[in-house]
């Protein structure tokens, strides 16, 4: 059978302006259709197998390879810790995935990926083909970044980076802090998932506190020297949670040497912290499977910015998180813009879709304190080494109320639409 | 107040439908293809929300509204940064694309 290759699609797209191309048709023979395997569903996956089956009117058959039954997002999970969401509200299944658009939903894992034989296998030992695969697992945790921290004893100080049980877990312990006890926060080092997130955390724990227990402290031990929208979370820190917080970067503290677990100590150069909750966010890397795939590059996987393609191997689409989508954040909206990409990548390459040039897109709320919210975004491009800024903008200091609580609906606004552009 | 509300954009709408001359004639199949994009954060029937729903805005309505974002004369950060890569072709394609959607609500 006749494959185009990576060169043929990029030719094709590159000549064409603002027009339209259409691709060379692979001949699949009749009555075989092209199968696409699609690991991992959240942002990116989960909108990849969406709009391949849409899209593909029935062309392609699209299966989906999620564990979770109930898929709890990760954006606007601070917001259910400040008490702006219920539990219920960020947790999705994929009942419109599987009935709506017709996707093979497999609630399993994906445990190897087999690129000569191009088949993915399952937990269950059921061997997946496809003639296209997208990876989209989002990240793991390097636990061994943090000194003294671990997987067995991670709940004592939780992550709670991937959502979910982990979340609720981090907003008990916080609402069940003794009076004026510390909150202790370490954010990841650079790369990681949602830059602003480890700062919304903590604006809304200040929040949650401020309320509950308005003499408690929380101390943020930083391995970074500055952070996505400092200007704006610093303003809004001292601004509505007084002295509450206190933000000491590497460069002050020496960095964390080691955690204590069991007696909750954080040791740094300066003092040892005694936390009375808190939450240790490691270093993170691409989702295991990935390594198994053989499609990494250090922590991350490299891709070709037209498409979205594994650098390593051209039947493979990488995704969100796991990516090197440099300039793009690791984000779900992120992740959701690279998913409509790579979709029409896929349908071009197996069926006689047409292919225009990719355009990606971002925007990252946040939270600071009660209907006060700030953005971050910017408009992107495929280049030829990776993805390039178009326009980007970012609230600005000293907003007026009214304009905040206008951003803070528009995220609202927002979760409710791509929720539903992934899920729906 | 720097968004945009249903009322303030059926407001601009009808300037433009006295003001501005047509373009029509945009590709709804390549305005399909780039509502992907608008689609992240404007939903069908999100009748109160802060986020407008745009599906069958009248051609000339879209046209207008999209290129005052663009000329920044109408104030939504995002809606600039997304406008600004859009040329009158692509604009033409996404009203063409969104004027034959049934109205939500």
């Amino acid at each position: 059978m006749t494959k185009m290759n990576r060169r043929d699609f990029t030719t094709g797209v590159v000549g064409l302006g603002a027009a339209t191309a259409t691709l060379i048709t692979p001949s699949y023979a009749a009555g075989k259709k092209p199968r696409v395997v699609v690991i991992g569903g959240g942002a990116g996956g989960a909108t990849a197998a969406k709009y391949i089956a849409k899209d593909s009117k029935g062309a392609i058959d699209v299966t989906l390879i999620e564990p979770s039954k109930n898929y709890y997002t990760c954006f606007f999970s601070n917001l259910y810790i400040g008490g702006h969401r219920d539990y219920a509200s960020i947790g999705h299944t994929y009942e419109a995935l599987a009935s709506k658009h017709g996707v093979n939903v497999v609630h399993d894992w994906a445990m190897d990926v087999d690129r000569a034989a191009k088949t993915v296998t399952l937990a269950s030992g059921a061997k997946i083909p496809y003639d296209r695969l997208v990876i989209s697992p989002g990240i793991d945790m390097k636990y061994d970044s943090v000194n003294g921290y671990s997987a067995g004893q991670q709940n004592k100080m939780p992550h709670a980076w991937k959502s979910g049980t982990q979340v609720a877990l981090l907003k008990s312990q916080v609402e069940n802090m003794r009076e004026g006890g510390t909150f202790v926060m370490v954010p990841p080092p650079n790369p990681f998932r949602c830059p602003p997130g480890p700062y919304e955390r903590i604006s809304m724990i200040a929040s949650l506190l401020k309320k509950k227990n308005p003499t408690a402290k929380i101390i943020v031990l930083d391995p970074k020297e500055k952070f996505s929208k400092q200007a704006l979370f610093t303003e809004g820190w001292e601004k509505h949670y007084g002295d509450m917080i206190e933000w000491i970067p590497a460069s002050i503290s020496g960095g964390v040497k080691n955690v204590n677990m069991d007696t909750m100590e954080i040791e740094t150069d300066i003092d040892t912290f005694k936390a009375d909750a808190g939450s240790i966010v490691p270093a993170q890397k691409a989702g295991t499977i990935c390594e198994r795939a053989g499609i990494t590059k250090g922590d991350w996987c490299p891709i070709i910015p037209m498409t979205m393609q594994s650098a390593m191997d051209e039947n493979i689409h990488v995704l969100g998180d796991a990516s090197v989508a440099s300039s793009m954040p690791k984000s779900g909206f992120s992740a959701n813009s690279q998913a409509k990409v790579a979709a029409m990548a896929v349908r071009a390459a197996l069926t006689d879709s047409k292919a225009f040039p990719p355009r990606f897109a971002n925007t990252c709320w946040s939270l600071i304190s009660d209907n006060n919210g700030v953005k971050v975004g910017a408009s992107y491009k495929a280049g030829a080494e990776k993805i390039d800024v178009v326009d980007k903008f970012i609230s600005k200091t000293g907003e007026a109320d009214d304009m905040r609580s206008a951003t803070y609906a528009e995220s609202e606004a927002w979760y409710s639409a791509i929720t539903n552009d992934m899920f729906g | 107040m720097q968004l945009v509300t249903k009322k303030k954009l059926g407001l601009c709408l009808g300037i433009f439908l006295i003001s501005t001359s047509a373009y029509s004639g945009g590709d709804p199949e390549y305005g399909e293809y780039l509502s992907a994009e608008c689609v992240t954060c404007h939903q069908a029937n999100a009748a109160d929300a802060q986020i407008p729903s745009i599906e069958g805005m009248s051609e000339q309505g879209m046209i207008g509204v999209l290129k005052l974002y663009r000329s920044k004369d109408l104030d939504n950060q995002s809606m600039q940064t997304v406008t600004m890569r859009l040329n009158d072709e692509d604009i033409a394609a996404l009203a063409a694309y969104y004027s034959s959607l049934p109205t939500s609500e």
